[in-house]
């Protein structure tokens, strides 16, 4: 069997279903596979995003797929004391949602669906060559092993990011760039206030940080992100500490296990070659502070859909013309992710009990009145050398 | 290698393997054993240590 297509996008995650749902609204021939037997499922992610992303995007919030709107955020440092920002205490500019992947995720295929993608699932990519008129994918669902023609292929396929490589893109990550993640969903969760979402900073998640995101009633995404370089342990160790030391969860019991790589190390050098472009995960196209990448992926699958649905009618699919790809996404992202770099670095350089004084200095403080120049007089106090790293951010 | 029965098909491992040799699965995980230069990156990111090396 062989099949032809404008384009091929490989993974049906936000990247994909964006990214094929663009194409075909700007008339290409588009064919979505994903290796998955339901779409969405397993989930791996703590399901935040913000409203203005979604806003951005043009999507309009569905209660199928919106498990909860926050009000508020709270950081808690490694001895317990918090910080909270909630609309009492500040006008947060927008709070998020907690969303239901499962649902959110296979409501974007549909979505793509009904703008004239065909959708195959338990269909796993397994290879690449180039051919005169583009590229050859090989294929397999179930019993069955094909070849797909296509003329641009969009390697939405996440984390792994086997797809680029093949075309020759440098998608391999370095244990320092891939956050090792752990999450329960459970119930039983006694949260101060089930609107805000609650980060833990320090030795609890060592390279990264734990959370707990609300999902309603007592039930939230109780997880965490480590870098495996900076830790003897596993990210499932680590989970099974927090959720034991943690006040909140003292009474829970998980219905769910979820692990998985996040890309936090900045967006990749390079995107596109001849054919193929990369765009969410497989490209880093996650914040490196927060490890959020819903809303990065499905922008980036905008412009992707655009500029190659674009390149199919002018029949051309080289590197020089899919760059514009590239730099749409540098401009949309590149700036941000490089300044959460910085802030990270920052964070990641503070012992425990530089944590609990920045958290006691700002506990009380008037968030209203603060500015940037209070901030920095704060953070001198705890630690001037490591503010250095902060260098020009503000 | 060897994968262990917990394994979740996370594909973290795919994702830092140098050599691009771990192929997942929705539910096995497959290696090209020959090309495997045992750096054992793959072995360090398992967010659940599904992954050992038969020494
Ligand atoms: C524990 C955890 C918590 C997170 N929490 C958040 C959060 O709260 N908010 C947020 O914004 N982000 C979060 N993220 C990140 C977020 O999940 C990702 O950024 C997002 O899913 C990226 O979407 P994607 O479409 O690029 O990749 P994915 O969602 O990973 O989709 C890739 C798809 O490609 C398919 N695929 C892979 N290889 C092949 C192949 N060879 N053939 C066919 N199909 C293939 C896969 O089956 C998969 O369906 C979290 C990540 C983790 C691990
Ligand atoms: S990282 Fe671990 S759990 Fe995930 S696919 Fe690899 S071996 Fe399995
Ligand atoms: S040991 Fe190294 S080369 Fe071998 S499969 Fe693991 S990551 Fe790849």
């Amino acid at each position: 069997m062989s099949i032809k297509t404008d384009i091929l996008v490989i993974g049906a995650g936000p990247a994909g279903s964006s990214a094929a749902k663009h194409a075909a609204l700007n008339d290409a021939k588009v064919l979505m596979i994903d290796k998955k037997s339901e779409i969405g499922s397993p989930k791996r992610c703590a399901e935040g995003v913000s409203k203005e992303g979604l806003k951005a995007l043009g999507i309009e919030p569905h209660c199928k797929w919106i498990a909860k709107e926050l009000t508020g955020v709270k950081f808690i440092s490694p001895n317990g004391t918090s910080v909270w920002l909630n609309e009492e205490r500040v006008k947060l500019p927008e709070a998020g949602y907690i969303l239901e992947r499962k649902i959110f995720d296979k409501h974007m295929a549909m979505n793509a669906a009904r703008a004239g993608v065909e959708i195959m699932v338990k269909t796993i990519a397994t290879g690449l060559k180039r051919s005169e008129e583009g590229l050859i994918i090989t294929a397999e669902c179930m019993d069955q092993s094909f070849e797909i023609n296509a003329k641009i292929v969009i390697a939405a396929d996440g984390p792994e990011s086997r797809v680029g490589r093949w075309a020759g893109l440098k998608t391999t990550l370095k244990p320092k760039n891939m956050e090792s993640c752990a999450q329960f969903e459970m119930a039983g969760v006694e949260m101060e206030d089930s609107n805000s979402i609650e980060f833990y900073f320090g030795s609890v998640a060592p390279g990264g940080y734990a959370w707990i995101f609300p999902k309603g009633d007592d039930i939230a995404n109780v997880g965490l992100g480590i870098i495996t370089t900076q830790t003897d342990k596993t990210a499932y160790e680590h989970l099974l500490e927090f959720v034991s030391n943690c006040p909140s969860t003292q009474n829970a019991q998980p219905v769910e296990l979820n692990i998985g790589g996040d890309p936090v190390g900045g967006m990749l050098k390079k995107l596109v070659t001849d054919n193929l472009v990369l765009v969410g995960d497989s490209a880093s196209q996650v914040s490196p502070l927060t490890g959020g990448g819903i809303i990065s992926a499905m922008k980036a699958g905008v412009f992707a859909g655009e500029v190659t649905a674009a390149a199919i009618k002018e029949g051309n699919y080289s590197q020089k013309r899919l760059k514009e790809y590239q730099d749409k996404c540098e401009e949309e992202m590149v700036k941000t992710f490089n300044k959460e770099l910085k802030v990270k670095n920052y964070l990641l350089s503070l012992s425990d009990e530089e944590l609990d004084s920045i958290a006691k200095a700002f506990k009380n403080t008037e968030f209203e009145k603060i500015n940037t120049k209070e901030i920095i007089k704060v953070l001198i106090k705890v630690s001037p050398k490591a503010l250095l790293k902060l260098g020009k951010i503000f | 290698m060897k994968v262990n029965e917990w394994c979740m098909y996370c594909g973290e491992c795919a994702g830092v393997c140098p050599r691009s040799l771990i192929e997942v699965r929705e539910t096995c995980l497959i290696f090209n054993e020959n090309e495997c230069k045992d750096c054992r990156i793959c072995i360090q990111v398992c967010p659940v240590q599904a992954l050992y090396k038969e020494e």
